[in-house]
């Protein structure tokens, strides 16, 4: 039963999966997480956004930071198929466990944590742009998915943990998270800010915050100025927590997956995926191809639904462009996973799902030997 | 321009008769390309139409160029929006040019919350009336909504100055079914369905006045269906399918299953038939067809 993907899973202690919406990132994650459970890891999956029947199926609706085991579920779920006559490991050995993490709740979670003191905490979450920020700042709710598998990396109760990365509309919005974020607790410039009387402000500066005041009101500069000055206390806490996750991230135990469906306009996006993953020193573990229609045989066929089968067929010639694209890149392709025919609604069919990777091919430059 | 609302026709002709035309909706809908398409449906007949895309990272930023008869396009994009708002605000000097330079406004524009969407909503704004209609595809449903929402909040939260001023007569013009219309664009999934009526709620919420259009993306040409015991997917054991039939099949199944979600709420909805892809890069060919359709369906 092995596939590629297992390769991945077999080498890392984490893998985080990337990739723009409606790709089905969350699907082929919770599927990965089953062929790791699989594997006899004690894995975890981080998932963000889950499908409302699913995440109600799985007992995952309530958001928080607590883990829901759903190891009877597969155990169930496997037993049924071995008793099918599935190809399948002979004894099942891991744990899987899902959380779905409430981004708001532990943002501020995380700025308790990072504040001196709880009169800080306080006036941090009371100020208006904060709860904007909280909610809106492209970066939060990437940075605060790292804040928890931080957190899940060092307990050590598991040795697979498998992060699903908000829904984005870039690819790269997850990798770019900790460097906007730490633009926005630099410090030179906080300090700046906290200090508009001091002489060290050149008179431009102070042009410039005058003229920002005509155009914002007074109020509006009034909470930006009280934010950045309880922002500057947290400020030292904050940057040595990133320089430790990005440590773990650059380490050998994280691998990184790009997420995507067979279609022409990804080439670029894989490219820039590949280049500033490079950049950053993270490890990549392929491409995964998710809704792909090349396994779909043409048995059966009635000539009165013609117009659908022309359909599909545009779809698989599509793909397999897109396929021959990769290999002549030559990009490693990870997995791949169907179509499905409708959503998933319970463990047992995110199990017929684990079980429906199909081979994918490695390049010559990434075969292992 | 003066927008004529008449009462016989589909509720999407009606939405996409307005001065400016939001399409929302979840990430991979289509949104980009339905959008383009409503664009240039509009510019084929005669009308002075600016397709605006908001920070698309594909797409090089800045100035409006005109990309057929009638047709004009802008990647909005908050650099230029905001030298072009200061500029007409505090005028273009010397002054302007430090202000902009200075290190710490360039930190604030980018992280105070609310400035940034400002600022792109503000540019849309005040294209508003050099065109008969300008059509905005909006980022996917969570940003698209931030844009909406960040704005509302700055109105409510921080009184004075005329970027306050700037975002109360913004909110207003989105509030009126005379100016704005919006169309929620989703696929016939469960997800996207689903997603939508939360969208939905959420802009009912903002904007009470003045409902939003919606619209099914890429339906599936019709399957004939032999065995009626099969017509409910949660019966299927798995999800996964086999065979080109097989799937064609569920797939049409599941599609109508799917779109039970909007009838049952007695929500009228238009479609748009799937395009089958083309076997190069070119989404010029998909935004032509689906042109065509929505002209031959009259949702313009």
């Amino acid at each position: 039963m092995k596939q590629t993907i297992d390769d991945a899973l077999l080498k890392r202690r984490v893998i985080i999966t990337c990739g723009t919406g409606g790709v089905g990132k969350t699907t082929l994650s919770a599927a990965m997480a089953i062929r790791a459970t699989l594997l006899g890891k004690r894995t975890v999956v981080i998932t963000i956004d889950p499908a409302k029947r699913l995440a109600h199926s799985l007992g995952l609706e309530t958001l928080g930071d607590h883990p829901t085991d759903l190891t009877p579920q597969i155990r169930a779920a496997y037993e049924k198929a071995q008793a099918e006559g599935a190809d399948l490991p002979a004894e099942f050995t891991g744990t899987l466990a899902a959380i779905v993490p409430d981004t708001r709740r532990t943002f501020e979670n995380f700025v308790t944590e990072l504040a001196p003191n709880s009169n800080v905490a306080e006036k941090v979450m009371k100020n208006p742009i904060f709860q904007i920020f909280a909610k809106e700042f492209s970066g939060t709710n990437e940075y605060m998915a790292l804040e928890r598998l931080f957190h899940l990396y060092r307990q050590e109760c598991y040795d697979c943990i498998i992060l699903d990365t908000p829904p984005s509309r870039n690819t790269l919005a997850f990798l770019d998270a900790p460097r906007l974020l730490a633009q926005f607790f630099d410090e030179k410039i906080i300090r700046w800010l906290i200090l508009p009387t001091n002489k060290i402000v050149s008179i431009g500066m102070k042009k410039a915050l005058g003229i920002l005041e005509k155009l914002t009101g007074a109020g509006f500069m009034t909470h930006l100025l009280d934010f950045a000055s309880s922002l500057f206390e947290v400020q030292a806490n904050f940057t040595s927590n990133l320089r430790k996750i990005t440590t773990i991230l650059e380490s050998p135990q994280v691998g990184f997956i790009m997420v995507t469906t067979p279609t022409l306009d990804t080439a670029p996006d894989i490219q820039h995926f590949l280049t500033t993953l490079v950049q950053h020193k993270f490890h990549f573990d392929g491409v995964a191809l998710n809704r792909t229609f090349g396994h779909l045989k043409a048995t059966g066929l009635d000539s009165k639904n013609e117009d659908a089968y022309s359909v599909i067929r545009a779809i698989q010639e599509r793909e397999e462009v897109v396929l021959k694209n990769l290999m002549r890149n030559p990009i490693l392709v990870c997995a791949k996973l169907p179509e499905l025919a409708r959503d998933v609604h319970s463990v047992e069919d995110l199990f017929h799902v684990a079980m429906a990777f199909s081979p994918a091919h490695s390049t010559p430059s990434s075969t292992e030997t | 321009m003066h927008s004529t609302i008449n009462s016989h026709s589909h509720p999407i002709h009606n939405a996409l008769s307005r001065n400016l035309i939001f399409t929302h909706g979840k990430g991979g809908v289509g949104k980009t390309v339905v959008s383009q398409a409503i664009a240039l449906s509009l510019a084929k007949q005669g009308a002075r139409t600016l397709w605006v895309t908001l920070e698309d990272p594909t797409l090089p930023a800045g100035e409006i160029k005109q990309v057929e008869t009638f047709l004009w396009h802008m990647n909005c994009d908050f650099t230029s929006a905001f030298e072009e708002y200061a500029a007409m605000k505090i005028g273009v000097s010397q002054l302007t040019r430090i202000f902009l330079k200075n290190k710490l406004i360039q930190y604030l524009s980018q992280a105070a919350p609310g400035v940034h969407d400002l600022v792109l909503l503000g540019k849309i704004w005040f294209e508003r009336t050099h065109y008969a209609h300008i059509v905005v595809d909006m980022p996917s449903t969570g940003y698209g909504l931030a844009l909406f929402q960040s704005t509302y909040n700055f109105v409510k939260l921080f009184r004075g100055g005329p970027l306050h001023r700037d975002a109360q007569s913004i909110l207003e013009t989105l509030k009126e079914p005379q100016s704005t219309g919006h169309l929620i664009v989703a696929l016939p999934e469960e997800m996207p369905l689903r997603e939508s009526l939360e969208l939905n709620a959420f802009l009912a919420e903002i904007f009470p006045q003045n409902p939003a259009a919606f619209l099914v993306n890429r339906t599936f040409p019709t399957v004939l269906q032999e065995n009626q015991e099969e017509l409910s997917p949660d019966s299927w054991p798995s999800p996964v399918a086999h065979s080109i039939e097989e799937y064609a099949r569920k797939r049409f199944i599941l599609e109508n299953y799917n779109m039970r979600l909007w009838m049952d709420q007695k929500i009228p909805f238009g479609k748009l038939d799937f395009i089958p892809p083309p076997p190069t890069n070119s989404s010029h060919i998909v935004v032509q067809e689906l042109a065509k359709q929505i002209q031959a369906k009259a949702y313009v």
